[in-house]
């Protein structure tokens, strides 16, 4: 029917054509790649330094601590987080990366904010404890101002005012269950990012 | 008898709470507020139109919409008594919200026409490549058994020289 040569064209033709045809299909389909997302907070000045007043780590009534905290979305699309702020003491449990559980710590405010692929959305965050009790021995935090917003603490209390801890959870939108959960699915597994900065708060006023 | 009836009643009341206690510790890994649904669908079309394509300047736009939207609509949780106000901001959203969904949606219908053209052309321009390449082997083929027939032509015979 054919002839030799012809047939060989034919194997050379559809050799090059299916070469040409998985490069136009590698070309035009998007490459998977890893999802996460970035946390992070800096100090006053943007650095990962001057995190406290004076570099104290023991903070007094109204003093403003100034804190920069940043998302970077590397998922792949746009995103709808959510930091939550919590105050703990001591003895409260942290978050739990492997059961990927967020902390019990009483929540005293969120910030939401949809951000897009590849996009760092950072936002200043300028706290100071407005009203705090101290009984005998310890410490009760009851009022902390969050970028001129106060809000009441639920009777947070630490032994002579030690160990006190800002948690920060990234919480995101899950589109099939419509609801706010803590980190993010990355294939079939639940991965999380949350931060903490410890303090004390020994006494109320400086000396 | 009434041991049974008892057992009976107990099974009951642990077929009801067991699954609403189940419930509760799944909420606990998942929970608290849920977005007004009006978010919801809004972010799920602004999803729809980058899975069909759109760009990440395209997305912009939509992206700042939402994020006016969020900022508007927490102004009207946070704003104390004036009803009248909230209204206001909350038609705003709304309004916004509104024009999320009309943009992401025609942002998809153009997007996923953008990429299947682009997908077209590319398994065409794959196709001509090809037909293109094996012509060029044909004609390279040709163009070297001609110079192999000259080079036989042209050979010249000399005699041994001892």
């Amino acid at each position: 029917m054919f002839s030799q040569s012809r047939r060989n064209l034919l194997v050379v033709f559809l050799t090059l054509l299916v070469i040409f045809e998985m490069v136009a299909y590698v070309t035009t389909t998007p490459r998977p790649r890893e999802q996460f997302f970035q946390l992070y907070v800096l100090g006053a000045n943007r650095l990962l330094s001057d995190y406290y007043p004076n570099n104290d780590p023991n903070i007094m009534v109204g003093d403003l601590v100034r804190w920069h905290v940043g998302v970077t979305d590397s998922m792949g699309s746009v995103q709808l987080v959510v930091i939550r702020i919590k105050l703990a003491n001591q003895t409260i449990r942290p978050p739990d990366d492997l059961q990927a559980q967020p902390s019990p710590a009483p929540l005293i405010t969120e910030f939401r904010r949809f951000i897009q692929d590849n996009e760092t959305w950072e936002m200043p965050f300028f706290w100071q404890i407005v009203n705090a009790d101290m009984p005998e021995g310890s410490t009760r935090i009851l009022e902390m101002q969050i970028n001129n917003e106060t809000y009441q603490v639920p009777g947070l209390t630490a032994l002579d005012g030690h160990n006190f801890r800002v948690i920060l959870e990234l919480w995101t939108w899950e589109p099939q269950s419509e609801t706010f959960q803590f980190g993010w699915s990355s294939g079939n597994e639940r991965r999380v990012a949350w931060l903490q900065v410890w303090f004390n708060m020994t006494s109320s006023a400086r000396q | 008898m009434l041991r049974i009836r008892w057992f009976l009643v107990i099974c009951i009341v642990l077929a009801i709470l067991l699954p609403l206690t189940a419930q509760t510790s799944s909420s606990a890994l998942q929970p608290t507020e849920e977005l007004q649904p009006r978010f919801s669908s809004a972010f799920a079309l602004v999803h729809r139109a980058e899975a069909a394509g759109a760009t990440r300047e395209e997305t912009a736009d939509l992206v700042l919409l939402l994020n006016k939207a969020l900022q508007l609509s927490e102004e009207a949780t946070r704003l104390p008594g004036s009803e009248a106000q909230r209204a206001t901001l909350l038609a705003q959203v709304d309004e916004t919200l509104g024009r999320v969904e009309t943009e992401a949606t025609r942002l998809e219908v153009t997007a996923s026409q953008r990429t299947f053209t682009n997908r077209v052309v590319a398994y065409v321009i794959g196709s001509i490549a090809a037909f293109l390449a094996t012509l060029a082997y044909v004609c390279t083929g040709h163009v070297w058994r001609k110079y192999r027939i000259k080079r036989t032509f042209q050979m010249r015979i000399f005699p041994k020289v001892k």
